[in-house]
């Protein structure tokens, strides 16, 4: 994805007018189709600064990017820091793991206290729903969602199309429609719907840009209020799911999320769930495997299609940086 | 002590009575158009006056938690609301399962400018589910219900017990019907708005299951059974069988659940979170249809005060409840009453003479010799909800700014103005 042109020279090109109406990426419910492909083309000249051999530029610099994280995410929180130092911006981490909460601070608290340090853009993973959005009605800074509770994980749904839109691109299969890329195309998301923000989150930008997103799982995990929202479709059954699909992504088991009031047993769960290759020839023959990672080997996904040639998981990681360069270049640049 | 309130119209359980001055003297009404000296006037005229409030649920928060809430606060708040009686919640710190407590909450109460305060002691002690407090010591200290509102009493044989030792003593029985292991976690309404929030929810089905449980129980024993914040059509439904099945249960439901929806969280704001949740539009429409009918038997308010910080946690671990001794009336009234969906005289007796008979107590009247319990309302003046003025401690609500009219001016308690607006 990261082609042989990399003397391109930046800046990157200004994103659309529109990508701009927002301070925050919260999740995408105000977000139109056209303004997230510009954030998709914008993260494509990111690219080709990263494959540069200096592989910074000034875009941000003067800025200050900080990152708070109420819960571990070593690989979310050095992706957004990489993207932020790329583009010159300056970082604060801020690794509360819930010491700060065991005191009886209010996340409001910590805000403040972490406000004094003039960040102008905050990154905040929490283990709670709806934190980001808190933080945005207190803060006069950008607020950009890493993962909250159940709820979201906006950036992790835009590099997984950003890669997806690249890998049909280079299979031939470019999109018909430049501001809808996925029409006509099909997501299949197997595994612990229920607790997962990366499904809920694909299941509203894929279907923003045109697609259909099948949610699969046990049916103790698959909650039936998502089929209403439109171009999501439900089912247990696994075969069904992946039947004619565009890719296939397997989600994160939690194990500590598998009590046995929910699961009987993850063998159960592997048995019935592991997208194995048998699955992928009922999909599209140019199907392609997805996952959010980290992987736990040959349980959601079977080795040898995780490793294979389908496997998009490798440019999924490497896509993390490029997407969140664009999203924080879109939110920042121009609010001076 | 004599007072007069000049020139509005009275109108109480018994009907309209037209425009009079009502004398009271001594903690007791006296009559009507009296004349002769007194000791204070309050004006009245173009209001409408009717008896003092009843509500048979807040949490005060007192003793412990002080910082939510203290008598003073909640009980100044009360009368602010229109309110002349309250029944205060067993969940505070510590618990209200000693009859010492009781004795003290009464006597501190006596001393404070506001409603009466009527405590309602604990079903088990500690809240804790396990052990039988002793309901007839916490009654003769001046416990008028017994309740672990806040905490569903999970064990089905100890709450047969409950209801067995409280019929024998004529207390009420007020339960929080929620099947605990269906609740499970949920801090919201579970369906489409929680599955797309991604918010654990808590669904119908557990305050159905429940309500079903407490009912047959209450049949089972003969207690008389309150069950509290009715808050689904589900939950409605099987309380209506029950009753019209004989069970001698009654229903109380309150004004959040009659005017918020689970769409309230979607901006993931905790000052919506509250137990049980807010439902869906589906269900506060069979709430509000089931006013006018015999299916709700009182309003409750189920002010449940927090401290501000508390409330600016994150949705999983801020507390549950909405403090709205202040608005309940002015909310009902606007939203129901101006609204032409609700008669005047059915939301006054939903907060007068209903949670009267739910607890057994005399219908309040304007009558010469009743305790001059009284409320004067504004039922013109609009003014929006300002947090800020609440007498409460809790000054965030979720009617902040919307334009409400039915503003109590005035409240008496026992002949004492101890509110008065302006």
């Amino acid at each position: 994805m990261i082609g042989a042109a990399a003397q391109v020279p930046p800046p990157p090109t200004p994103p659309a007018a529109a990508a701009r109406r927002h301070r925050h990426l919260l999740d995408f419910t105000d977000w139109t189709a056209e303004e997230v492909v510009s954030l998709l083309d914008t993260a494509e000249v990111m690219a080709q600064v990263l494959a540069r051999p200096v592989k910074r530029v000034p875009a941000l610099q003067g800025y200050t990017v900080a990152t708070l994280f109420f819960e571990d995410s070593t690989r979310t929180r050095l992706s957004f820091e990489r993207a932020a130092r790329a583009q010159s911006a300056d970082v604060i981490s801020f690794a509360a793991g819930g010491s700060s909460l065991r005191k009886g601070e209010s996340i409001r608290d910590t805000l403040r206290t972490i406000e004094q340090l003039q960040a102008d853009l905050y990154v905040v993973r929490h283990p709670s729903a709806g934190v980001p959005h808190q933080l945005a009605r207190w803060t006069n800074g950008a607020v950009v969602n890493a993962g909250d509770g159940r709820h979201a994980h906006p950036t992790q749904a835009l590099l997984d199309a950003y890669t997806l839109r690249a890998a049909l691109t280079a299979a031939g299969l470019p999109p018909a429609e430049r501001e809808r890329p996925f029409t006509g195309r099909r997501l299949a998301v197997v595994g612990d719907v229920e607790h997962s923000r990366v499904a809920r989150s694909n299941a509203e930008l894929f279907t923003l840009l045109g697609g259909e997103v099948v949610l699969c799982g046990p049916a103790a995990l698959l909650p039936r209020e998502l089929s209403r929202l439109p171009g999501v479709h439900l089912t247990a059954d696994l075969r069904e799911a992946v039947t004619g699909a565009d890719a296939v992504m397997a989600l994160r088991i939690q194990h500590e999320r598998l009590g046995p009031k929910r699961l009987p047993s993850l063998a159960e769960y592997v048995a019935r769930y592991q997208v194995r290759p048998a699955h992928l020839e009922l999909a599209a023959p140019h199907a392609f495997v997805m996952h959010p990672g980290p992987l736990n080997r040959d349980v959601e996904v079977a080795s040898e299609l995780a490793d294979g040639e389908r496997s998009l998981v490798e440019r999924q990681v490497a896509s993390g940086v490029p997407v969140r360069m664009a999203v924080l270049y879109s939110l920042l640049v121009g609010k001076k | 002590m004599r007072l007069v309130l000049r020139g509005g119209r009275l109108l109480d359980g018994a009907g309209d009575r037209g425009v009079h001055d009502l004398y009271v003297r001594d903690g007791v009404i006296e009559g009507l158009d009296l004349g002769g000296a007194v000791d204070q006037e309050v004006d009245a005229e173009g209001r409408l006056v009717t008896p003092a409030f009843l509500d048979l649920h807040v949490h005060l928060r007192d003793p412990g938690q002080e910082v939510k809430e203290d008598l003073a606060s909640g009980l100044a708040a009360a009368a602010a609301g229109g309110y002349g009686t309250v029944v205060s919640m067993a969940n505070t710190d510590p618990v209200v399962d000693d009859p010492g407590i009781v004795a003290d909450l009464v006597a501190r109460a006596a001393r404070v400018a506001g409603a009466r305060l009527r405590p309602a002691a604990a079903i088990s002690k500690g809240l804790r589910g396990e052990e039988l407090t002793d309901m007839a010591a916490l009654r003769a200290a001046g416990a008028v219900m017994v309740t672990d509102d806040g905490v569903p009493v999970a064990d089905s044989r100890l709450f047969r017990s409950a209801c067995e030792y409280a019929a024998e003593l004529g207390l009420v029985v007020q339960t929080h019907s929620e099947e605990p292991s269906l609740r499970d976690g949920g801090v919201m309404h579970e369906g489409a708005v929680s599955q797309r929030l991604g918010l654990p929810g808590n669904p119908d089905a557990a305050e159905a299951v429940m309500i079903f449980r407490d009912g047959e129980v209450a049949r089972l024993t003969g207690a008389r059974v309150h069950l509290a914040h009715v808050s689904s059509r589900r939950g409605l439904e099987v309380a209506t069988w029950l009753k019209a099945s004989g069970a001698p249960v009654t229903v109380e439901v309150t004004p959040q659940h009659l005017t918020l929806t689970d769409e309230s969280l979607a901006g993931f704001d905790p000052v919506y979170k509250v137990a049980p949740p807010l439902r869906t539009a589906d269900d506060v429409a069979a709430l509000r249809a089931a006013l006018a009918g015999g299916a709700v038997d009182s309003i409750g308010t189920d002010h449940a005060p927090h401290t501000l910080a508390e409330k600016q946690q994150d949705m999983l671990s801020a507390p549950f409840g909405i403090a709205n001794l202040e608005v309940a009336f002015p909310l009902l009234y606007t939203r129901l009453v101006a609204a032409g969906e609700l008669p005047l005289e059915r939301l006054l007796w939903l907060l007068q003479d209903g949670p009267a008979r739910v607890m057994g107590w005399p219908a309040p009247r304007l009558d010469p010799g009743a305790p001059a319990d009284v409320t004067v309302l504004d039922l013109e003046t609009e003014r929006a909800v300002e947090g800020a003025r609440f007498r409460s401690k809790a000054k965030h609500t979720p009617w902040e700014g919307e334009p409400l009219k039915g503003w109590p001016v005035a409240t008496l308690v026992a002949g004492r103005a101890v509110h008065l607006a302006g």
